[in-house]
């Protein structure tokens, strides 16, 4: 048997597949295919791990870990037939840089509705490094994904023998087809954005609220930034700074004061609770107790 | 996909005497394939029926020639010359039984083949025998000629075929097809390349039974690196620039290596026809995807992520007979010894595009735990352990961007890359996030 490959893919784009295919036969590998045709038996990703928790019992412990990267929130789950995973998961402290290998998964509490997990082989706290490393190598791959679903929906209909005749290797081929296939035409223009926001991530340039940072670069962002990004990020600026200005405790900033500040500075209810869930998304914070944001 | 089927295509076309039209015959075969995933065999015979025909004629008269043998053939006749012979014992479930193997070939090409049922037959080397009811499958990207138990196999006069030249694929005539040392794959020939030697010795090898002089050395162009066997003198020197013409391509364990005798040409070109030795010494970076699709590679460049430490890594002892490292002081071969330690890492590296086992020896080992083999022993009597260092091993080089570099082989396994240099890499991802954006946002 040869070893299926890591899969380095965004949670954006994994947490949006709803087709499973099977290789046929007994013991054939399942595969998660996502939107644009990645067919996904193992992954590999660097995020920032946010929470864990036991849902299983005392004597039967199934951990479930989130894991974020800049597009969103991967869900790892760990029992007893993933023993190191899951004792590395039940003495991590969150928040952490961890890296998680393991398999695809797909629950599908009704027809219709598909959530997506992973069931970890291997998890590894990292440092920051490995983490941007593991975008930039999650970017290059999204790419060329991109490139193939585009190709693919410029064809009518997108099959295997066609994608093949034009270069790509049989499993890219499969993939997109099968993508197609179930997919139709999705709206690519997403995942160029998920892959700029990716990219983005890694530059400094780019990080409004980077204290680190020398203050001529944060003073004076990219004319190119500003254009491209989304009213809506505005507010996370200015709503992580508030988090991270009102942490006076060390214990995260509490909601009260941070609803407080906001509304100083025109940010209402809605906007905020919106922009922290994107936060919490991207992993830029955390909920250390109930009731309190933390800067990551 | 379509070329791979247009063999059994004709075979069906055969079967039915040609009253459906080809164009049809194709779409069913695809549609039974692919959408209802049976079985070549089980396609075809179906195919057969649905048209009136009788099943059974898909295996009667159709001979081929080594060259058009495809994988996965359940009945195909050969008239083929035996070029070796070989016996060998298996274990099967009934015992120990014995069977032939070797290669057998016409003047379009070799393959190889096993002899399952060896009782009654009497092959011998220059054979000219006429094989009915063989299979074939496919091993490392060849076609493998199988006897079972309804092959039927008669000699034949001894002139019917002319004779093999040594498990050598003929020349074709014409002109050279042009290939780059990355192009070259296991069974090309009549290959025209230019390249430097950047190496190059000669050794005495037997060949049945005759003493012959092999220059053989490695050849390098801007696309990569390849082992070489010339088996004329040509003269060759380290820093030459060769033109060769009608090379032929063979493998060892996966890589690709080049081969040419006195049926090839060979000419110098000026020093300056290539880049120099020093700049096509350096190693090529891959990507895993591309090795797997050549067999492997010479002296090639890696850069992913090192995901697994496997079992047996990290301090180990080895048998001091037969180097196997043993389990629990045994060596599966010599019994209870008093083994040698030695270090290593056999991990595995997947850069997104497909993984392989990369081996660590000693020296590397050390190198990466920045600790002598002595220190490791007393480190594990320390801890009671030998487990702690491969521990330590994880630790430090799980999840970690690794670059590698060596040579790759491949077996049913996948690729496995014995590791010449390697580093814990460190890249500089702004830099290439700004280009990648800069394309992004035009």
């Amino acid at each position: 048997m040869i070893r299926e490959v890591a899969w380095r893919l965004f949670a954006g784009e994994y947490n949006e597949s709803t087709l499973e295919a099977g290789g046929g036969g007994d013991r054939a590998p399942t595969y998660v295919v996502t939107p644009l045709g990645a067919r996904v038996n193992r992954l590999f990703v660097v995020g920032v791990l946010t929470d864990v928790e036991n849902v299983g019992t005392d004597g039967q412990p199934m951990w479930r870990a989130r894991v974020s990267d800049p597009t969103g929130t991967f869900h790892v789950y760990a029992g007893q037939y993933q023993p190191e995973a899951a004792a590395t998961l039940s003495k991590v402290k969150p928040p952490a840089f961890a890296a998680v290998m393991g398999k695809s998964r797909t629950y599908s509490p009704e027809p219709g509705t598909v959530y997506t997990s992973i069931r970890p082989e291997m998890v590894k706290v990292v440092d920051e490094n490995v983490r941007d490393y593991w975008i930039l190598e999650a970017c290059r791959s999204l790419k060329n994904r991109l490139e193939g679903a585009r190709e693919a929906q410029g064809m009518d209909p997108a099959t295997k023998d066609a994608l093949v005749a034009l270069g790509y290797p049989e499993d890219t081929a499969e993939g997109l087809a099968a993508a197609s296939a179930h997919y139709g035409k999705v709206d690519l223009s997403r995942y160029t954005s998920l892959l700029a926001e990716g990219l983005r991530y890694l530059l400094p340039e780019y990080r409004a609220f980077a204290p680190e940072e020398p203050a001529p670069a944060a003073a004076k962002p990219a004319p190119k930034a500003e254009a491209a990004r989304a009213p809506g990020e505005e507010a996370e600026d200015v709503v992580l700074a508030l988090i991270a200005e009102l942490d006076r405790d060390g214990k995260g900033a509490p909601w009260d004061a941070l609803l407080e500040a906001a509304a100083k500075k025109g940010i209402r209810k809605e906007g905020l609770e919106e922009a922290v869930n994107e936060l919490l998304d991207k992993g830029l914070v955390y909920e250390p107790v109930l009731g309190r944001m933390k800067k990551i | 996909m379509k070329e791979e089927l247009e063999p059994h295509v004709r075979d069906i076309l055969r079967a039915l005497g040609d009253k459906v039209s080809a164009d049809e015959i194709e779409r069913e075969l695809g549609n039974y394939l692919n959408v209802y995933r049976v079985s070549l065999d089980t396609a075809k015979r179906s195919i057969v029926k649905k048209h009136g025909g009788n099943p059974a004629d898909l295996s009667l008269g159709i001979t081929k020639t080594v060259r058009e043998l495809v994988p996965g053939e359940q009945s195909v006749s050969l008239l083929a010359r035996i070029v070796s012979v070989n016996e060998k014992e298996i274990e099967t479930e009934a015992g120990s039984k014995p069977i032939l193997y070797g290669f057998l070939g016409d003047p379009t090409g070799t393959a190889p083949y096993t002899a399952w049922n060896p009782e009654g037959l009497a092959l011998a080397k220059g054979d000219v025998v006429r094989i009915l009811n063989a299979y074939t499958k496919e091993f490392k990207g060849r076609v493998e000629v199988h006897l079972g138990n309804r092959a039927v196999v008669t000699k034949e006069a001894a002139d019917l075929l002319p004779p093999v030249e040594g498990g050598r694929p003929s020349m074709p005539s014409g002109p050279a097809t042009a290939a780059k040392v990355v192009d070259l794959k296991e069974g090309l020939s009549n290959v025209g390349l230019t390249a430097r030697v950047l190496s190059v010795e000669a050794r005495e090898v037997n060949v049945a039974g005759e003493k012959k002089t092999v220059r053989s050395g490695v050849l390098a162009d801007d696309s990569g690196k390849v082992q070489f066997s010339a088996w004329k003198d040509f003269g060759l020197a380290e820093g030459d620039v060769l033109r060769i013409e009608g090379g032929y391509v063979k493998s060892w364990r996966g890589i690709p290596q080049l081969s040419f005798d006195e049926r090839a040409t060979v000419a110098k070109l000026g020093a300056d026809a290539l880049p120099p030795a020093a700049e096509l010494a350096q190693s090529p970076r891959m990507w895993i995807e591309d090795l797997a699709e050549r067999g492997g590679g010479v002296d090639v460049t890696i850069r992913g992520i090192l995901i697994d430490i496997k079992d047996g890594s990290g301090l180990v002892y080895r048998c001091p007979e037969c180097r196997r490292v043993l389990r629990k002081s045994v060596c599966r071969i010599h019994g209870e010894v008093q083994g040698n330690a030695d270090l290593r890492v056999k991990g595995v590296v997947d850069d997104g595009s497909g993984a392989i086992t990369a081996v660590f020896g000693r020296e590397l080992t050390e190198l990466l735990l920045e600790k002598t083999v002595e220190e490791c022993i007393a480190q594990a009597k320390e801890a009671m352990d030998q487990e702690v260092v491969r521990d330590e091993l994880a630790d430090l080089l799980i999840a970690q961007p690794v670059e590698v570099r060596g040579n790759v082989t491949s077996d049913d396994y996948g690729l496995m890359m014995i590791v010449d240099t390697a580093r814990v890499l460190k890249v500089d991802v702004q830099e290439e996030a700004r280009a990648m954006l800069e394309e992004l946002e035009g």
